[in-house]
Protein backbone atom coordinates (compact mmCIF):
# COMPACT_ATOMS: atom_id res chain seq x y z
CA UNK A 1 0.00 0.00 0.00
CA UNK A 2 1.45 3.28 -1.09
CA UNK A 3 1.17 6.07 1.39
CA UNK A 4 -1.76 8.76 0.93
CA UNK A 5 1.04 12.03 1.47
CA UNK A 6 2.69 11.08 -1.70
CA UNK A 7 0.38 11.27 -4.33
CA UNK A 8 -0.81 14.10 -2.98
CA UNK A 9 2.49 16.01 -3.59
CA UNK A 10 2.91 14.28 -7.22
CA UNK A 11 -0.25 15.89 -7.81
CA UNK A 12 0.61 19.41 -6.41
CA UNK A 13 4.13 19.32 -8.54
CA UNK A 14 2.20 18.45 -11.99
CA UNK A 15 -0.11 21.68 -11.35
CA UNK A 16 2.69 23.61 -10.47
CA UNK A 17 4.18 22.58 -13.84
CA UNK A 18 0.91 23.21 -15.51
CA UNK A 19 0.91 26.90 -14.10
CA UNK A 20 4.50 27.56 -14.96
CA UNK A 21 3.61 26.37 -18.90
CA UNK A 22 0.19 28.53 -19.21
CA UNK A 23 2.35 31.65 -17.29
CA UNK A 24 4.79 31.38 -19.92
CA UNK A 25 2.92 30.61 -22.57
CA UNK A 26 0.81 34.20 -21.90
CA UNK A 27 3.87 36.09 -21.33
CA UNK A 28 4.94 34.71 -24.54
CA UNK A 29 2.09 35.26 -26.20
CA UNK A 30 2.06 39.01 -24.86
CA UNK A 31 5.09 39.59 -25.96
CA UNK A 32 4.34 38.45 -29.72
CA UNK A 33 1.61 40.71 -29.49
CA UNK A 34 3.30 43.38 -28.46
CA UNK A 35 6.32 42.85 -30.67
CA UNK A 36 3.89 42.36 -33.91
CA UNK A 37 1.99 45.31 -32.70
CA UNK A 38 5.13 47.52 -32.00
CA UNK A 39 7.18 46.69 -34.81
CA UNK A 40 4.16 46.65 -36.99
CA UNK A 41 2.15 49.56 -36.73
CA UNK A 42 5.61 51.75 -35.34
CA UNK A 43 2.42 53.18 -32.71
CA UNK A 44 3.42 55.04 -29.73
CA UNK A 45 1.19 52.88 -27.85
CA UNK A 46 -0.35 52.86 -24.58
CA UNK A 47 1.89 50.71 -23.16
CA UNK A 48 4.32 52.75 -23.95
CA UNK A 49 2.94 55.89 -22.57
CA UNK A 50 2.18 53.81 -19.09
CA UNK A 51 6.10 53.09 -18.95
CA UNK A 52 7.06 56.00 -20.39
CA UNK A 53 4.70 58.45 -17.54
CA UNK A 54 6.23 55.36 -14.70
CA UNK A 55 9.92 56.32 -15.68
CA UNK A 56 9.38 60.16 -16.40
CA UNK A 57 10.08 61.31 -12.65
CA UNK A 58 12.27 58.37 -11.34
CA UNK A 59 14.60 59.60 -14.48
CA UNK A 60 13.81 63.25 -13.72
CA UNK A 61 15.13 62.66 -9.85
CA UNK A 62 18.35 60.98 -10.81
CA UNK A 63 18.96 63.72 -13.47
CA UNK A 64 18.99 66.24 -11.30
CA UNK A 65 20.41 64.18 -9.01
CA UNK A 66 23.38 63.93 -11.41
CA UNK A 67 23.28 67.59 -12.20
CA UNK A 68 23.66 68.10 -8.93
CA UNK A 69 26.53 66.50 -8.17
CA UNK A 70 28.15 67.54 -11.48
CA UNK A 71 27.42 70.97 -10.27
CA UNK A 72 28.85 70.28 -7.06
CA UNK A 73 32.51 68.98 -8.29
CA UNK A 74 32.33 71.77 -10.77
CA UNK A 75 31.78 74.67 -7.94
CA UNK A 76 34.59 72.89 -5.80
CA UNK A 77 37.25 72.66 -8.44
CA UNK A 78 36.43 75.87 -9.50
CA UNK A 79 36.95 76.92 -5.73
CA UNK A 80 40.16 75.39 -6.16
CA UNK A 81 40.92 77.85 -8.53
CA UNK A 82 39.33 81.08 -7.61
CA UNK A 83 42.09 81.25 -4.88
CA UNK A 84 44.82 80.79 -7.22
CA UNK A 85 42.60 83.32 -9.57
CA UNK A 86 42.03 85.56 -6.94
CA UNK A 87 45.83 85.95 -5.79
CA UNK A 88 47.06 86.81 -9.35
CA UNK A 89 44.43 89.40 -9.55
CA UNK A 90 45.62 90.85 -6.69
CA UNK A 91 49.01 90.76 -7.36
CA UNK A 92 48.21 92.59 -10.74
CA UNK A 93 45.82 95.09 -9.21
CA UNK A 94 48.84 95.83 -6.89
CA UNK A 95 51.68 95.96 -10.04
CA UNK A 96 48.88 98.05 -11.95
CA UNK A 97 48.29 100.33 -8.64
CA UNK A 98 51.88 100.89 -8.31
CA UNK A 99 52.14 101.96 -11.92
CA UNK A 100 49.58 104.43 -11.76
CA UNK A 101 51.70 106.11 -8.33
CA UNK A 102 54.66 105.66 -10.84
CA UNK A 103 52.71 107.33 -13.78
CA UNK A 104 50.88 109.80 -11.12
CA UNK A 105 54.10 111.03 -9.27
CA UNK A 106 55.91 111.62 -12.97
CA UNK A 107 53.14 113.68 -13.60
CA UNK A 108 53.32 115.74 -11.04
CA UNK A 109 56.83 115.93 -10.83
CA UNK A 110 56.74 116.82 -14.69
CA UNK A 111 54.43 119.81 -14.00
CA UNK A 112 56.43 120.78 -11.46
CA UNK A 113 60.20 120.87 -13.02
CA UNK A 114 57.68 122.74 -16.16
CA UNK A 115 57.03 125.12 -13.40
CA UNK A 116 60.18 125.87 -12.60
CA UNK A 117 61.77 125.73 -16.10
CA UNK A 118 59.52 128.29 -17.35
CA UNK A 119 60.10 130.28 -14.20
CA UNK A 120 63.58 130.06 -15.21
CA UNK A 121 63.19 131.61 -18.14
CA UNK A 122 60.48 134.20 -17.64
CA UNK A 123 63.36 135.65 -14.88
CA UNK A 124 66.13 135.54 -17.11
CA UNK A 125 68.00 134.83 -14.09
CA UNK A 126 71.42 132.52 -14.09
CA UNK A 127 69.77 129.30 -11.78
CA UNK A 128 71.04 126.19 -10.73
CA UNK A 129 68.27 123.76 -9.67
CA UNK A 130 68.47 121.59 -6.45
CA UNK A 131 66.63 119.32 -4.34
CA UNK A 132 66.13 118.63 -0.73
CA UNK A 133 68.48 116.30 0.89
CA UNK A 134 67.37 116.58 4.36
CA UNK A 135 65.65 119.01 7.13
CA UNK A 136 66.67 120.31 10.41
CA UNK A 137 65.60 118.18 13.13
CA UNK A 138 65.71 120.88 15.58
CA UNK A 139 62.01 122.90 16.34
CA UNK A 140 64.25 126.02 17.12
CA UNK A 141 65.58 126.49 14.35
CA UNK A 142 64.32 126.54 10.20
CA UNK A 143 67.09 125.74 7.61
CA UNK A 144 67.49 122.67 5.04
CA UNK A 145 69.92 120.87 3.61
CA UNK A 146 70.46 120.77 -0.34
CA UNK A 147 72.19 118.60 -2.85
CA UNK A 148 74.51 121.69 -4.30
CA UNK A 149 77.60 122.85 -3.11
CA UNK A 150 80.54 125.13 -3.78
CA UNK A 151 81.96 122.48 -6.71
CA UNK A 152 78.20 123.72 -8.45
CA UNK A 153 79.16 126.95 -8.10
CA UNK A 154 76.71 127.73 -4.59
CA UNK A 155 78.13 130.42 -2.47
CA UNK A 156 77.13 131.96 0.92
CA UNK A 157 74.41 134.64 0.67
CA UNK A 158 72.84 132.93 -2.10
CA UNK A 159 68.96 133.66 -2.91
CA UNK A 160 66.60 130.16 -2.96
CA UNK A 161 63.64 130.15 -4.61
CA UNK A 162 60.89 128.65 -6.26
CA UNK A 163 58.43 129.44 -8.80
CA UNK A 164 55.98 130.82 -6.18
CA UNK A 165 58.54 132.82 -4.98
CA UNK A 166 61.32 133.47 -2.39
CA UNK A 167 62.52 130.33 0.24
CA UNK A 168 65.40 131.57 2.11
CA UNK A 169 69.09 131.76 1.44
CA UNK A 170 72.10 129.69 1.25
CA UNK A 171 73.70 130.02 5.20
CA UNK A 172 77.20 127.80 4.61
CA UNK A 173 78.52 125.53 1.83
CA UNK A 174 80.62 122.78 1.73
CA UNK A 175 81.83 121.55 -1.99
CA UNK A 176 78.93 119.17 -2.73
CA UNK A 177 76.12 119.86 -0.08
CA UNK A 178 74.96 123.93 1.44
CA UNK A 179 72.69 124.75 3.99
CA UNK A 180 69.46 127.10 3.29
CA UNK A 181 68.19 129.14 6.43
CA UNK A 182 64.19 129.44 5.49
CA UNK A 183 62.89 133.07 5.17
CA UNK A 184 60.52 131.72 7.91
CA UNK A 185 63.28 131.23 10.37
CA UNK A 186 63.74 133.69 12.96
CA UNK A 187 67.13 134.54 12.21
CA UNK A 188 66.04 135.23 8.48
CA UNK A 189 65.75 139.23 7.70
CA UNK A 190 64.86 140.40 4.43
CA UNK A 191 64.46 143.39 2.11
CA UNK A 192 61.04 144.27 0.84
CA UNK A 193 58.44 146.10 -0.51
CA UNK A 194 55.00 146.94 -0.11
CA UNK A 195 54.21 146.10 -4.11
CA UNK A 196 51.57 149.07 -4.07
CA UNK A 197 52.95 151.90 -2.30
CA UNK A 198 56.06 150.99 -2.61
CA UNK A 199 57.11 151.20 0.89
CA UNK A 200 60.09 149.50 2.48
CA UNK A 201 60.19 146.81 4.83
CA UNK A 202 62.44 144.41 6.78
CA UNK A 203 60.81 140.38 6.38
CA UNK A 204 61.57 138.52 9.30
CA UNK A 205 60.46 135.21 10.53
CA UNK A 206 58.57 133.94 13.25
CA UNK A 207 59.53 130.26 13.24
CA UNK A 208 56.11 129.55 11.93
CA UNK A 209 54.00 129.71 9.17
CA UNK A 210 54.00 133.24 9.16
CA UNK A 211 56.87 136.58 8.20
CA UNK A 212 55.96 139.73 10.10
CA UNK A 213 57.03 143.25 8.25
CA UNK A 214 59.22 145.17 10.47
CA UNK A 215 59.92 148.80 10.38
CA UNK A 216 56.72 149.71 8.15
CA UNK A 217 55.50 153.45 9.58
CA UNK A 218 52.14 153.62 10.80
CA UNK A 219 51.05 156.25 8.59
CA UNK A 220 51.28 153.97 5.64
CA UNK A 221 48.15 152.57 3.76
CA UNK A 222 48.83 149.02 4.16
CA UNK A 223 45.76 146.55 3.84
CA UNK A 224 45.20 142.78 3.92
CA UNK A 225 45.62 141.33 0.56
CA UNK A 226 48.38 143.87 -0.58
CA UNK A 227 51.18 142.10 -1.53
CA UNK A 228 54.52 141.90 -1.02
CA UNK A 229 57.59 141.78 -3.18
CA UNK A 230 61.56 141.68 -2.35
CA UNK A 231 63.30 145.10 -2.68
CA UNK A 232 66.47 144.05 -4.19
CA UNK A 233 68.77 146.68 -2.51
CA UNK A 234 72.00 145.08 -1.79
CA UNK A 235 71.38 142.96 -4.96
CA UNK A 236 70.79 140.00 -2.64
CA UNK A 237 67.85 138.88 -3.56
CA UNK A 238 66.69 140.33 -7.23
CA UNK A 239 63.84 143.49 -7.14
CA UNK A 240 60.16 142.23 -7.68
CA UNK A 241 60.29 138.33 -6.46
CA UNK A 242 56.78 137.19 -4.58
CA UNK A 243 57.27 137.07 -1.10
CA UNK A 244 53.75 136.45 0.22
CA UNK A 245 50.11 138.28 0.95
CA UNK A 246 49.37 140.57 4.19
CA UNK A 247 47.42 138.65 6.25
CA UNK A 248 46.84 140.92 9.19
CA UNK A 249 47.59 144.85 10.18
CA UNK A 250 48.02 145.71 13.61
CA UNK A 251 47.81 149.55 14.57
CA UNK A 252 48.81 149.73 18.29
CA UNK A 253 48.57 153.22 19.73
CA UNK A 254 52.03 152.94 21.40
CA UNK A 255 55.22 153.03 18.77
CA UNK A 256 55.76 154.32 15.06
CA UNK A 257 55.68 151.23 13.45
CA UNK A 258 52.67 149.00 12.23
CA UNK A 259 52.50 145.15 13.66
CA UNK A 260 51.70 143.06 9.82
CA UNK A 261 52.00 139.63 9.41
CA UNK A 262 52.39 138.37 6.09
CA UNK A 263 51.26 134.92 5.25
CA UNK A 264 54.17 133.26 2.61
CA UNK A 265 54.09 132.66 -1.17
CA UNK A 266 55.80 129.76 -0.86
CA UNK A 267 54.21 126.69 0.65
CA UNK A 268 56.83 125.40 3.08
CA UNK A 269 55.62 122.45 3.91
CA UNK A 270 55.79 121.17 0.50
CA UNK A 271 59.12 122.08 -0.48
CA UNK A 272 60.84 119.73 -2.95
CA UNK A 273 62.84 121.58 -6.03
CA UNK A 274 64.54 124.70 -5.35
CA UNK A 275 66.26 127.27 -7.60
CA UNK A 276 69.61 128.59 -6.43
CA UNK A 277 69.97 131.91 -8.15
CA UNK A 278 73.99 132.33 -9.21
CA UNK A 279 75.38 135.74 -8.20
CA UNK A 280 78.99 136.55 -9.51
CA UNK A 281 79.59 138.51 -6.45
CA UNK A 282 79.92 136.26 -3.25
CA UNK A 283 78.47 136.95 0.17
CA UNK A 284 81.32 138.03 2.12
CA UNK A 285 82.04 136.12 5.28
CA UNK B 1 84.76 98.42 17.98
CA UNK B 2 82.07 98.94 20.55
CA UNK B 3 83.11 102.80 19.99
CA UNK B 4 82.86 102.50 16.42
CA UNK B 5 79.59 100.85 16.42
CA UNK B 6 78.08 102.89 18.32
CA UNK B 7 79.13 106.70 16.33
CA UNK B 8 78.17 104.85 13.53
CA UNK B 9 75.32 104.08 14.71
CA UNK B 10 74.25 107.32 15.91
CA UNK B 11 75.38 108.99 12.70
CA UNK B 12 72.69 106.67 11.27
CA UNK B 13 70.08 107.50 13.50
CA UNK B 14 71.25 111.44 13.09
CA UNK B 15 70.40 110.74 9.11
CA UNK B 16 66.95 108.67 9.70
CA UNK B 17 66.16 111.64 12.01
CA UNK B 18 66.63 114.94 9.20
CA UNK B 19 65.26 113.00 6.41
CA UNK B 20 62.50 109.55 7.06
CA UNK B 21 61.22 110.92 10.28
CA UNK B 22 61.20 115.09 8.78
CA UNK B 23 58.08 115.15 6.30
CA UNK B 24 58.61 118.86 6.40
CA UNK B 25 61.00 121.60 7.57
CA UNK B 26 58.02 122.37 10.41
CA UNK B 27 57.35 118.98 11.36
CA UNK B 28 57.15 118.40 14.90
CA UNK B 29 56.03 114.97 15.76
CA UNK B 30 59.81 113.75 14.98
CA UNK B 31 61.35 111.62 17.68
CA UNK B 32 64.96 112.82 18.75
CA UNK B 33 67.11 109.44 18.34
CA UNK B 34 70.23 111.43 18.95
CA UNK B 35 69.16 112.13 22.71
CA UNK B 36 67.99 108.51 23.23
CA UNK B 37 71.35 107.23 22.27
CA UNK B 38 72.94 109.94 24.36
CA UNK B 39 71.47 108.96 27.41
CA UNK B 40 71.78 105.44 26.56
CA UNK B 41 75.42 106.43 26.54
CA UNK B 42 75.44 107.87 30.08
CA UNK B 43 73.90 105.28 31.44
CA UNK B 44 75.72 101.93 29.97
CA UNK B 45 79.24 103.29 29.01
CA UNK B 46 81.97 104.72 30.86
CA UNK B 47 82.92 108.80 31.10
CA UNK B 48 85.74 108.25 28.47
CA UNK B 49 83.86 106.20 25.63
CA UNK B 50 81.12 108.06 26.37
CA UNK B 51 82.27 111.19 25.43
CA UNK B 52 84.53 109.75 22.83
CA UNK B 53 81.23 108.89 21.01
CA UNK B 54 78.87 111.77 22.03
CA UNK B 55 81.86 114.17 20.10
CA UNK B 56 81.45 113.45 16.66
CA UNK B 57 78.00 112.93 17.31
CA UNK B 58 77.08 116.56 18.34
CA UNK B 59 79.35 117.60 15.96
CA UNK B 60 77.23 116.18 12.94
CA UNK B 61 74.51 117.50 14.55
CA UNK B 62 75.25 120.88 14.34
CA UNK B 63 76.37 120.58 10.68
CA UNK B 64 72.68 119.33 9.94
CA UNK B 65 70.94 121.87 11.95
CA UNK B 66 70.70 124.50 13.30
CA UNK B 67 72.44 127.96 12.75
CA UNK B 68 74.13 128.05 15.62
CA UNK B 69 77.05 126.17 16.21
CA UNK B 70 77.46 124.82 19.60
CA UNK B 71 74.30 123.97 20.23
CA UNK B 72 74.13 120.14 19.76
CA UNK B 73 77.42 119.98 21.31
CA UNK B 74 75.97 122.06 24.53
CA UNK B 75 72.61 119.37 24.53
CA UNK B 76 74.45 116.44 24.55
CA UNK B 77 77.26 117.05 27.03
CA UNK B 78 75.14 118.20 29.00
CA UNK B 79 72.72 115.36 29.08
CA UNK B 80 75.08 113.14 29.22
CA UNK B 81 76.71 114.52 32.52
CA UNK B 82 73.70 115.11 33.71
CA UNK B 83 72.01 111.47 33.09
CA UNK B 84 75.73 110.14 34.05
CA UNK B 85 75.06 112.03 37.63
CA UNK B 86 71.23 111.05 37.98
CA UNK B 87 72.55 107.58 37.06
CA UNK B 88 75.15 107.42 39.89
CA UNK B 89 72.58 108.98 42.49
CA UNK B 90 69.43 107.38 42.13
CA UNK B 91 68.79 103.54 43.84
CA UNK B 92 67.83 101.42 41.04
CA UNK B 93 70.46 100.67 38.53
CA UNK B 94 68.84 98.85 35.86
CA UNK B 95 68.81 101.25 32.97
CA UNK B 96 65.36 100.57 31.73
CA UNK B 97 63.95 101.77 34.93
CA UNK B 98 65.20 105.13 34.38
CA UNK B 99 63.72 105.98 30.45
CA UNK B 100 61.19 108.46 32.56
CA UNK B 101 64.32 110.17 33.37
CA UNK B 102 65.52 110.65 29.81
CA UNK B 103 62.15 112.96 29.41
CA UNK B 104 62.58 115.06 32.46
CA UNK B 105 66.52 115.20 31.56
CA UNK B 106 65.46 116.44 27.74
CA UNK B 107 63.43 118.99 29.02
CA UNK B 108 65.41 120.55 31.52
CA UNK B 109 68.77 120.79 29.10
CA UNK B 110 66.57 121.95 25.96
CA UNK B 111 65.25 124.53 28.43
CA UNK B 112 68.80 125.41 30.04
CA UNK B 113 69.80 125.91 25.91
CA UNK B 114 67.28 127.80 24.99
CA UNK B 115 67.35 130.39 27.76
CA UNK B 116 71.44 130.62 27.17
CA UNK B 117 70.99 130.92 22.85
CA UNK B 118 68.19 133.47 23.80
CA UNK B 119 70.22 135.71 25.71
CA UNK B 120 73.73 135.32 24.31
CA UNK B 121 71.72 135.07 20.02
CA UNK B 122 68.69 136.92 20.27
CA UNK B 123 66.47 136.34 17.49
CA UNK B 124 68.22 133.43 16.12
CA UNK B 125 65.91 130.78 17.51
CA UNK B 126 61.81 130.24 17.83
CA UNK B 127 60.06 130.94 21.23
CA UNK B 128 59.59 128.14 23.42
CA UNK B 129 56.54 125.74 23.52
CA UNK B 130 55.68 123.81 25.41
CA UNK B 131 53.29 121.55 23.49
CA UNK B 132 55.34 120.66 21.01
CA UNK B 133 58.45 119.80 23.62
CA UNK B 134 55.88 117.98 25.42
CA UNK B 135 55.41 115.97 21.81
CA UNK B 136 58.52 115.32 21.11
CA UNK B 137 59.21 114.11 25.25
CA UNK B 138 56.36 111.70 24.51
CA UNK B 139 58.08 110.50 21.57
CA UNK B 140 61.47 109.81 22.99
CA UNK B 141 59.49 107.99 25.87
CA UNK B 142 57.66 105.91 23.71
CA UNK B 143 61.14 104.92 21.67
CA UNK B 144 63.13 105.30 24.41
CA UNK B 145 62.35 101.21 25.63
CA UNK B 146 63.05 99.33 22.13
CA UNK B 147 65.75 101.88 21.46
CA UNK B 148 67.71 100.79 24.67
CA UNK B 149 66.74 96.80 24.10
CA UNK B 150 68.30 97.35 20.52
CA UNK B 151 71.04 99.16 21.63
CA UNK B 152 71.90 96.62 24.90
CA UNK B 153 71.03 93.66 21.78
CA UNK B 154 73.88 95.33 19.78
CA UNK B 155 75.98 95.95 22.91
CA UNK B 156 75.81 92.17 24.27
CA UNK B 157 76.52 91.12 21.15
CA UNK B 158 79.94 93.25 20.41
CA UNK B 159 80.59 92.39 23.92
CA UNK B 160 80.45 88.57 22.94
CA UNK B 161 82.31 88.44 19.99
CA UNK B 162 84.94 90.13 20.76
CA UNK B 163 86.66 88.45 24.02
CA UNK B 164 89.97 86.32 22.51
CA UNK B 165 92.12 87.49 25.13
CA UNK B 166 90.45 85.12 27.10
CA UNK B 167 91.05 82.10 25.16
CA UNK B 168 94.67 83.44 25.02
CA UNK B 169 95.28 84.32 28.42
CA UNK B 170 98.31 82.91 30.02
CA UNK B 171 97.46 80.44 32.56
CA UNK B 172 100.35 79.55 34.98
CA UNK B 173 99.92 75.67 36.97
CA UNK B 174 98.67 73.10 35.79
CA UNK B 175 94.86 73.18 34.81
CA UNK B 176 93.87 69.38 35.54
CA UNK B 177 93.63 67.00 38.38
CA UNK B 178 97.07 64.75 38.69
CA UNK B 179 96.52 61.21 39.21
CA UNK B 180 97.11 59.99 42.04
CA UNK B 181 99.93 57.09 42.34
Amino acid sequence: MRPRGSSKSKRSSRFRAFRLILLSGVLLTLTLIFLVSTLGSQKFGMLHKLIFEATGPVQQVFAGATRYVVGFKNDYIDLMGVRDENKRLWEELQECRAVAYRNREALATNARLRKLLEFKKRSGLSMLSTRIAGKDPSLWFRTVIIDRGSSDGVMKGMPVVTDAGIVGQVFTVSPNHAKVLLAIAPSSAIDVLLQKSRVRGILKGTGSLTFKLDYVLKTVDVKEGDHVVTAGYGGLFPTGMPVGVVSKVIRKRRGMFLEIEITPAVDFLTLEELQVIEQERPFTE
Amino acid sequence: MVVVVFTLLGLLLIVMQTTIFMFNPLWVAAPDLYYILVAYLAYRFDLLRGLIIIFPLSWTLDVFSGVVLGTYPMICFGAFLLLKVMAAKIAVRESLYQIPLIGVSYLVISKMVHLVLSFFEPGTITPWSWVDMGIRVALMILLAFPLFRFFECIYKRLQRSFIPYKMLRVRVGNRYRQENG
